[in-house]
């Protein structure tokens, strides 16, 4: 619609010519691309042709890398010039169970060294499932003048001396976080002082997690952080600072939305037995104070009498996690019946299906829910139930994430878990004892999983457990055609189960099996498919050696690794092999395995 | 009419319309800016690469813009962010238009305002659906286009 300020319109003789959409695109390209952040678009861009291929691969600032031996760092760096921020993969994730040897690889030091030479402006980096020395944290310090984020997740190798060399030399420093890493000294009782390491004259901290460091800190250093970190939002404290450390802290930073509250106990030696009003502080003004607090973790070593000093942050918590906090059910509701907002709950099983009622009751718009077991053994007690399973299938509809540990399970409540949550993008139940039935009924749990994959549609990841047949992996390949991410312990009667599977699930990235009777023929039905995963591990099954030399042999690009979880080669061909670990690479074996790590 | 004095610029498109515009308004455009700086006699600026309907497309962005105070109120963001959404109901043409105006111009909001409504034609869609949506040939041998599939997936995804 013309507006009062054109003057004039006439008449014009010019023909229109409409303008040409690629020639218009190609000027303004990466102004275009600078938009596109996600990873399947930015390689589906790639593909157009070739003038966009070198558009994007100079404009992609995020460099993921989902299997760090997939491809090499020369590659990767060739291609892309302009990368501000790197993720990488290593180890799969049955590593965390001590199913790998030690010094098994996903070395971080090829990495940076390709990535210190190709880009000195680089700001971030996120590990998971990777080994950094304390040399690799030297050298990215002085490697990188503009460093603003690292963050480490269960990942090894290093300490806390290349913990102050980072502290000290990365002077823009916003995120530091370290979350269930496992560091070189933690057994040492001399461990570098790093929280005193960072600028004096203040930080630029955002973030600071370090509530996996198995060591005292210097307190006083702490406090002096805290305090000349004006914008720090993010804290984790480890499990050697006491409530009275605590509450020191979280006066000088009321600003913080997550905390991590480290032991949240007293500390040994005060005189008087613990208890409020005593010479003790009164901790809730301090808790009070903290109005943009949204996420809670911590409570490693929790005194339940102190539990009310949290009530006032109750009602806009979105986040809790109680996974390290021994509560019985009485304490649980007593915080979570004020936590109306919750989205995302840890807790540990102690709670009993009294406790999850209560979550059931009052957090309606709950997201995520973990529930660990205080005492992972096969044959421990158990304290949680289809009782409590049922009772959060029937006051949070709206769930999209469950990880369930249990002794006790019905295919009755998984199928009513499956009808009331269709939302369900990850479903993992780990019924710890061995090939256990649905305890009522004394069938295998198929027809619960069954429902699972059947009923949701969204569902990517998959956790199974429990008396299974063949029959549940038949529903699974039916019917989980979005799951990428599958793993089965103790499950299956034959081959035919992984067949299922293989040939089923057209979207599987992820395949980990352990303990389960599946023998040679059973990977013979993968082989259209394993150049589609990133990668599959299978552990304690029926795999000859013989056979993984024949996969080998026909799948040209599959790195196929053999070993024990001893250091002593696999000899004999038919003999099983404890654990085969296979992905796709685009160059070939790698050549930094330890000796009893055998590579077809 | 104020007692103000309000001073207009007077802008020809490719096509010989006439726009008598703010000198703020004109002034969103760098190149225009410019032009007035280098030469403040009052003359008809032309604007030979931008025709007449999108050059009134043009300020009427640079004239919401202008007249919107900067602000942090939550409330009067999301009201221009929606303004913007309104505006970028255009059809193809008029948006590449747009684009090259935008670029010629020198006129950043407008321009980051066309790529992103470009960029979320491209998102979720496959490389086929991209070049056809924009009319790309596509000059990769066989080969070449299925060693980059590989490379990004096995190794980018």
């Amino acid at each position: 619609m013309r507006e009062d300020w054109v003057v004039d319109a006439p008449i014009v003789g010019r023909e229109y010519q409409p303008p040409c959409p690629d020639q218009v695109i190609e000027n303004v390209l990466e102004n275009v691309l600078h938009f596109l952040t996600a990873r399947r678009d930015r390689n589906a861009v790639s593909l157009v042709c070739k003038s966009w291929y070198r558009a994007e691969a100079y404009t992609r600032s995020e460099l993921f890398i989902g299997n760090c031996y997939a491809v090499s760092p020369r590659r990767a760096t060739e291609r892309f010039r302009r990368v501000y921020s790197v993720v990488i993969k290593g180890k799969p994730r049955f590593a965390d169970f001590s199913l790998m040897p030690v010094n098994w690889g996903a070395h971080f030091t090829p990495w940076l060294s390709a990535l210190a030479a190709a880009y000195p402006w680089l700001e971030k980096v996120y590990l998971k499932r990777m080994s950094i020395t304390d040399d690799d944290l030297a050298r990215l310090s002085l490697a990188f003048p503009s460093f603003k984020e690292l963050t480490l997740v269960c990942c090894d190798g290093f300490g806390t001396s290349g913990l102050a060399i980072l502290a000290s030399k990365c002077r823009q420093l916003r995120v530091l976080d370290l979350i269930e890493d496992e560091l070189n000294d933690d057994d040492d009782d001399d461990g570098a002082d790093w929280i005193s390491c960072f600028p004096a004259d203040g930080t630029c901290l955002e973030s600071l997690s370090f509530d996996c460091i198995e060591q005292q800190i210097n307190f006083p250093a702490l406090e002096s952080l805290v305090a000349r970190s004006p914008n720090l939002k993010k804290l984790r404290l480890n499990q050697f600072v006491s409530l009275e450390q605590l509450h020191r802290l979280i006066v000088r930073a009321s600003q913080l939305t997550h905390l991590g509250t480290g032991s949240f106990s007293p500390s040994q030696n005060l005189a008087p037995p613990p208890g409020p009003g005593g010479n003790e502080p009164d901790y809730g003004p301090a808790f009070a104070a903290c109005k943009s607090l949204v996420c809670l973790s911590g409570f490693r070593e929790v005194v339940p009498l102190y539990l009310p000093v949290i009530y006032p942050v109750c009602e806009n918590l979105t986040s809790l996690n109680f996974s390290y906090a021994n509560l019985n059910a009485q304490e649980l509701h007593s915080v979570i019946s004020l936590c109306h907002k919750l989205r995302t709950l840890w807790v540990l099983d102690t709670v009993r299906d009294e406790g999850l009622k209560a979550v059931g009751a009052t957090c309606k718009d709950l997201l995520e829910l973990r529930v660990f077991p205080i005492d992972a053994r096969e044959d421990s007690e158990g304290f949680v139930s289809e009782v409590g399973l049922l009772a959060i299938a029937q006051g949070c509809r709206k769930l999209r994430s469950i990880l369930y540990f249990c002794q006790r399970m019905t295919n009755a409540a998984v199928i009513a878990m499956s009808k009331n949550c269709p939302d369900l993008v990850v479903f993992r139940l780990c019924i710890m004892g061995r090939h256990r039935p649905d305890h009522v009924t004394n069938e295998p749990m198929d027809k619960g999983f069954g429902a699972i994959v059947i009923n949701c549609k969204k569902l990517t990841r998959l956790g199974i457990s429990g008396l299974l047949t063949d029959e549940a992996f038949a529903y699974i390949g039916k019917y989980g055609k979005l799951v990428r991410t599958l793993s089965v312990a103790f499950a299956g009667d034959s081959d035919m189960a992984l067949k299922y599977v293989l040939q089923g699930c057209s979207n599987l990235q992820k395949l980990e099996v352990r303990d389960s009777p599946f023998g040679d023929s059973a990977l013979f039905a993968g082989l259209q498919h394993y150049y589609n995963m990133r990668f599959f591990w299978i552990s304690s099954c029926k795999i000859t050696l013989q056979n993984c030399r024949q996969i080998a042999r026909t799948l040209p690009n599959m790195v196929l690794e053999v070993f024990t979880n001893m250091p002593v080669a696999v000899q004999d061909e038919d003999e099983f092999v404890d654990a085969l670990y296979m992905y796709r690479s685009l160059e070939g074996p790698r050549n930094d395995n330890p000796s009893y790590v055998r590579i077809l | 009419m104020s007692t103000e004095e309000r001073r207009i610029v007077v802008l020809r498109s490719s096509d010989e319309e006439i726009f008598e515009v703010d000198i703020d308004v004109a002034s969103e455009s760098q190149t225009i800016k410019h032009s007035i700086e280098d030469d403040d006699s009052g003359r008809v600026i032309p604007v030979p690469n931008v025709d007449g309907h999108t050059l009134a497309k043009v300020i009427e962005y640079c004239k919401k813009h202008v007249e919107t105070p900067r602000s942090d109120d939550r409330d009067a963001q999301d009201a221009l962010r929606a303004w913007d959404t309104e505006y970028m109901k255009i059809d193809q043409n008029t948006l590449f238009e747009l684009i090259l105006a935008a670029n010629y111009l020198n006129i950043k909001g407008l321009l980051d305002l066309t790529c992103q409504t470009v960029a979320d034609m491209i998102k979720g869609k496959s490389p086929e659906e991209i070049r056809a949506m924009f009319n790309i040939k596509n000059d990769f041998t066989p080969q070449e286009e299925e060693d980059i599939r590989k490379e990004n997936q096995w190794a980018f995804e």
